[in-house]
């Protein structure tokens, strides 16, 4: 007995700080609609500083906390909220899990210029030693420390909502932004302040949290958004209160978990799973008011005046001009130019399948690294189990990242928006877990080898392997656009209601587009993986599937092109990096800051400029060798209000 | 003959009954109008018949086939077109994909592998749906209007695009929410001579549920008039205006003017 309630108190004590950082993501998320993915990497980030602060600046341990804390991660969130989240607002929420995806790309960087990666224990903010409890349990007094201080956090925060005259404006705001508005309440000032609230408890969250785990950056961002969103979920995101309960319970369960069902086997991979089993289940059996409201299947944005496509001809042209650039480069420039390129156009494979997926139908995957992953473990225990000819394993690899491209898919009919970038993101964690980084899937510290096809085995030869198969899924994406099912899915992107009304079977196309999605970012994956020539557990990790969303939405999410651009991008970056090694180290600040950049400013990213550019060009051009006379007259539109 | 025939239908929500045993035929060409006051039910009843309620009782068939509990996208097959009170138009997709889209689902063989390859199969399909599209596109005077985005479209037009989408597929019946909402007079009459000749032309039968009594008594050859979910109603236009059960679901009864509280219905 007094095992548990040991048990049960050390649940609430790591649960009280899940609570107070899932109180912190849902109140930023209330008042500006906007699902912080970034939670984890600010906490990450706001503890580095804490920790130099106390470490490396001599500060008391207290008086560090408190600057980080009450000072620096307030003003971060004043800082982010002007910055980017006012500019996004109005926006459909998928915008808003992509910008803050780009925010724990670019804070995750940031750590790893300014502090280089490294882990680190960090102090903590209390005494050694126990205390006796009535009943004669004991505990730590560090852990009786976090609850105080985690409770005493959540109390001030419900203290200020409930009985001052800003707290007034915060739940107005929080009920209906717009009509607070009108009622002159200063919308801005409210979620500037939440914003800042929601960072200091980031902020607090990995200061409490750090002395009990490693301040780790691979470890802790993923762990923090993990449980702090399978709390949040409980209340789904709406209930302050909820979100609190929500993350006491999943403390008590991990603890529970850990204290009687020690297995260090799939039941231990279960236990790390947890929150994510907690979000599947929630988004999947939300109620439906819920699942829709405020999401919508629509992706629209607002693009700039270039809409409309270009011509066949001029896609051709362009097309073949560019297919025929990239296919000169390993015999025109030097090896490590065609290698830079290999993993760019390799990573271009996967940017399609997601241009086809969110471009073109609407819906968006965190959780892509799932089908690269499923596809490389396939294809290389193909050609290692069962000796499958190498070429045939590429596209088994592929199908065999179908079925969960459809599952998904299945489970996207229910589900949109947001609801669908949680669960995707959860099932990339849960895939990892249960089997990536299980030694007999992934081949334990070695990995599995995945050699490459005969005949292609040098990195110039297989160059033209990447590139055959990324010119392949262009010409099948653009055809999928400009075809019957493109128009299929573009009309489900924009009312689903509609569709369904025309006698559009919309289970079968949603099932159809992730199944095909996969299918590419699973080939894409088999690809990456021969590039490393073995597939292992650090391979296809899910933090992968954020850096490739933020890349893609760099080169331009919309279309074929944008993805050869953001493929493009990623070589020529890597070639600058050899000569400037500086660049290796910031190349997730700047893809990070792209992508949140390209959404607030131009939505369409690279390739949307490269067009306006082109555009240009081609009017100038057509300008000056026309005379005025010659020039058509321009239709006037009838019959227009 | 008919085309539509309800019968019976119940729906509720929680403990509040939206449509209490309502029963409506639409007769083959028929053109049939369902009207009452706010929150009478006439949308809930609307969206049972093209499936996107289920009801709790009663029975539908469409051309003598029992329709009741199939999917919306099915019924659409079979031809009940439908329009939206609040428009729900392809917004990023141009005024001609809109009907492309359309006349594709309802006529187009092409299968996705043939699609995605390109083959030649696929432009003979696109060739023959654009031609539907094409001359939905002169039929409704918005050849203009071709590669514009259609959520740039006034909403009138995108009222007719609305409307054309729908016809694009052929459909026998044709259910249309309150089409003149959001449109001024002038637009509203001229939206009913399009739903006239709809009707007389084509040979579409339709439902329409609708607020402006000034359409509904131009068009309608028959209506039913639904107050607080149930059928107070049924007869020609001219009979509906003189019954004394609807004109006091509409005004009121006098002696509520005065009654110091809203009666207890």
């Amino acid at each position: 007995m007094q095992i548990f309630i040991r048990t049960l108190i050390l649940g609430i004590a790591s649960g009280s700080i899940y609570a107070l950082a899932s109180t912190g993501l849902v109140l930023t998320y209330k008042t500006s609609g906007v699902l912080n993915f970034g939670y984890g990497a600010l906490a990450l980030f706001t503890t580095y500083i804490h920790y130099t602060l106390t470490i490396s600046a001599g500060l008391p341990v207290w008086l560090s906390a408190v600057i980080v804390v009450v000072v620096v991660a307030p003003l971060i969130g004043i800082f982010l909220d002007a910055q980017l989240f006012r500019r996004i607002e109005g926006q459909p929420q998928v915008i808003g899990v992509i910008a803050t995806v780009g925010l724990f790309v670019l804070f995750r960087g940031l750590v790893q210029l300014i502090w280089g990666g490294t882990s680190h224990s960090v102090p903590s903010l209390f005494p050694p030693g126990t205390v006796h409890l009535p009943g004669g349990t004991v505990i730590g007094k560090d852990q009786l420390g976090v609850l105080i201080v985690a409770v005493v956090a959540a109390l001030g925060l419900g203290a200020m909502l409930r009985y001052t005259k800003m707290g007034v404006a915060f739940r107005a705001v929080v009920s209906n932004r717009q009509v607070a508005g009108l009622m002159g309440i200063n919308t801005g000032f409210v979620s500037g302040l939440a914003w800042a609230i929601g960072c200091a408890f980031a902020a607090l969250t990995g200061v409490l949290l750090t002395p009990i785990l490693l301040l780790d950056p691979n470890y802790l961002p993923p762990f923090i958004i993990a449980f702090v969103l399978g709390a949040a979920i409980v209340g789904y995101m709406r209930s302050l209160p909820l979100a609190y309960a929500g993350g006491i319970f999943i403390g008590i369960a991990q603890a529970i978990f850990i204290q009687y069902i020690r297995s260090q086997g799939l039941l231990g991979r279960i236990s790390d799973s947890l929150p994510f089993i907690m979000i599947t289940l929630a988004v999947v059996f939300a109620p439906r008011a819920l699942r829709l409201a405020g999401v919508g299947a629509s992706f629209i944005v607002r693009t700039r005046e270039i809409v409309g496509q270009a011509s066949k001809n001029a896609r051709a042209t362009v097309g073949l001009t560019v297919f025929t650039l990239l296919a000169l480069v390993p015999a025109a420039l030097s090896l490590s130019w065609s290698n830079a390129l290999l993993i760019g156009l390799t990573q271009g494979v996967v940017f399609l399948s997601l241009v086809i997926l969110t471009g073109y139908s609407g819906q968006i995957s965190l959780g892509h690294t799932a089908f690269m992953g499923i596809a490389g473990f396939a294809a290389a225990h193909a050609v290692q189990s069962w000796h499958v000819p190498i070429w045939i394993a590429i596209f088994i690899g592929g199908i065999a990242a179908v079925p969960a491209g459809n599952l998904i898919g299945f489970i996207a009919v229910r589900v949109h928006g947001l609801y669908l970038a949680l669960m995707t993101l959860a099932f990339a964690f849960m895939v990892d877990s249960l089997f990536f980084q299980n030694p007999t899937i992934s081949g334990g510290e070695g990995g599995i080898p995945l050699h490459r096809p005969g005949g292609f085995r040098g990195d110039r030869a297989f160059y033209y392997v990447v590139l055959g198969f990324l010119i392949l899924f262009s010409i099948i994406a653009v055809n999928l656009r400009t075809g019957r099912t493109g128009r299929v899915l573009a009309a489900m992107r924009d009312s689903e209601t509609a569709s369904r009304s025309l006698g559009i079977a919309v289970t079968k196309y949603k099932v159809l587009i992730f199944g095909l999605s996969a299918f590419m970012a699973g080939v894409g994956g088999v690809l990456y993986g021969m590039i490393l020539q073995q597939a292992g557990s650090r391979t296809y990790i899910p933090f992968l599937g954020l850096f490739f969303m933020t890349i893609a939405v760099v080169g331009g999410i919309f279309q074929v092109g944008g993805a050869i651009a953001g493929g493009i991008l990623t070589g020529l970056y890597l070639k600058l990096a050899d000569y400037w090694p500086f660049l290796n180290k910031i190349q997730l600040i700047l893809f990070g800051l792209g992508a949140t950049l390209a959404l607030a400013q131009n939505p369409e990213g690279l390739f949307g400029e490269l067009r306006r550019a082109g555009a240009a060009i081609t009017r100038t051009m057509s300008r000056r060798s026309a005379s005025p006379r010659e020039r058509a007259p321009v239709p006037v539109a009838g019959g227009q209000e | 003959m008919t085309t539509l025939l309800a019968e019976g239908v119940t729906i509720r929500f929680g403990g509040l009954t939206a449509v209490d045993d309502a029963t409506i035929e639409v007769p083959d060409g028929g053109f049939i109008g369902l009207i009452g006051p706010n929150g009478a039910g006439k949308t809930t009843l609307f969206n049972a018949i093209g499936g996107f309620i289920a009801p709790d009782r009663g029975r539908i068939t469409f051309e003598g086939r029992e329709i009741t509990s199939i999917p919306a996208s099915t019924r659409a097959r079979l031809g009940i077109g439908r329009t939206f009170q609040k428009l729900e138009l392809f917004g990023r997709m141009s005024v001609f994909d809109n009907l492309m889209v359309a006349a594709e689902s309802a006529e187009s063989r092409l299968d996705i592998v043939s699609d995605i390859m390109s083959l030649p199969r696929r432009h003979s399909e696109e060739a023959r749906c654009a031609r539907i599209a094409e001359d939905m596109l002169q039929s409704l005077d918005l050849d203009w209007a071709r590669d514009r985005r259609a959520a740039d479209l006034p909403i009138g037009h995108a009222r007719i695009l609305e409307l054309g989408r729908a016809l694009c597929m052929k459909p026998k019946l044709m259910l249309l929410d309150e089409p003149s909402s959001g449109l001024d007079s002038d637009e509203t009459k001229a939206f009913g001579q399009l739903l006239k000749r709809v009707n007389e032309e084509m040979g579409v039968a339709i439902l329409l549920v609708e607020h402006d009594m000034d359409l509904v008594m131009d068009v309608c050859k028959a209506l039913y008039v639904l107050d607080f979910g149930r059928l107070i109603a049924h007869g020609t236009p001219k009979e509906i205006v003189k019954d004394p059960a609807v004109r006091a679901a509409y005004l009121g009864e006098e002696d509520d003017e005065t009654a110091p509280a809203p009666a207890q219905r």
